[in-house]
């Protein structure tokens, strides 16, 4: 039971990488608004953002996958 | 429930040698690929036609992939950029065809990343000469060394824990729901988890690599 728990409470660095995600997204949104010929360069620097930010939720992942795996 | 790398077979030297899949899919990856650009490459052309045509569009690809970050001194690290990202596309992409991708395993993982950051102080000390590069750890500041020192870690362990969660998490959810729904509801999640992130992560290692790269080779200027 308190291995469940802890790998849940592990899960919750889902919501920062949301909100950095969401933010990145709705600046890059705005920047292809104002500048529609600059799109690609837009693209790629939002991509390497958004990755950047999910690499985060990948860190909660793995500590919760490690800590089921390893503190039974 | 067991998601990591399986032992295949036993090579009897030093004691036993434990062969596991991602290791033997790596095997067949790299020979198709040589196969391919060893026959496409036989007997080049000025004007292609047919096989030749498909290897310069790729090379041409990663080319202004490579030159739209760097400009056109960059052009030294193609063929690096380029072995990576063919080999991580394919690895990536695999599972959607039923074969376990090798990059699941934290080990293949932990070897690219290796490789990238061997080739990032190489190619400074190359641009730069030895007394530079040593240099370049207190640019802008001196203050800033130990943090310079520690990036030579952090940053191979933040590329390797990326690629392997990423592509860990979308092998286990698929195993699940294919455990749970067999039918038809994975062909869907497939197309996200397999194809997309895979695509998405290959081309982030590939772009942090160029882009590490890019910086040791800079000087700064005074």
């Amino acid at each position: 039971m308190s291995v469940a728990m802890a790998a849940g409470i592990a899960a919750l660095s889902v919501i920062g990488a949301g909100l950095g995600i969401g933010v990145a997204t709705s600046k890059a949104v705005e920047a292809v608004a104002r500048q529609p010929e600059a799109s690609n360069k837009i693209t790629t620097i939002f991509l390497l953002g958004a990755a950047l930010a999910e690499a985060t939720a990948i860190y909660g992942l793995l500590i919760a996958i490690l800590i089921i795996f390893f503190l039974k | 429930m067991d998601f990591g790398p399986k032992i295949l077979f036993v090579i009897p030297l030093l004691g036993g040698i434990p062969v596991t899949d991602s290791v033997v899919v790596s095997w067949f990856i790299v020979a198709f690929l040589g196969i391919i650009f060893y026959m496409g490459g036989r007997h080049l052309k000025n004007i292609p036609e047919g096989m030749q045509n498909v290897l310069e569009i790729i090379l041409d690809f990663i080319s202004s992939f490579v030159t739209d970050v760097t400009g056109p001194k960059g052009e030294v690290i193609i063929p690096y950029i380029g072995t990576v990202a063919l080999y991580l596309i394919i690895a990536n992409v695999i599972g959607a065809f039923g074969i376990s991708p090798p990059t699941r395993d934290i080990n293949i993982a932990a070897s690219l990343a290796v490789l990238t950051i061997i080739y990032v102080i190489y190619s400074s000390i190359k641009a730069r000469g030895f007394k530079g590069w040593l240099k370049s750890f207190t640019e802008p500041l001196g203050i800033i060394l130990p943090f310079k020192i520690l990036d030579i870690f952090t940053r191979p362990l933040s590329l390797a824990v990326r690629l392997f969660g990423n592509i860990m998490a979308g092998f286990i959810i698929m195993e699940l729901v294919k455990d749970f729904v067999p039918v038809l509801v994975p062909s869907f999640l497939s197309l996200y988890f397999d194809f997309f992130d895979g695509l998405i992560q290959a081309v982030v290692f590939s772009l942090l690599t160029v882009m590490y790269v890019h910086e040791g080779m800079e000087k700064m200027e005074d």
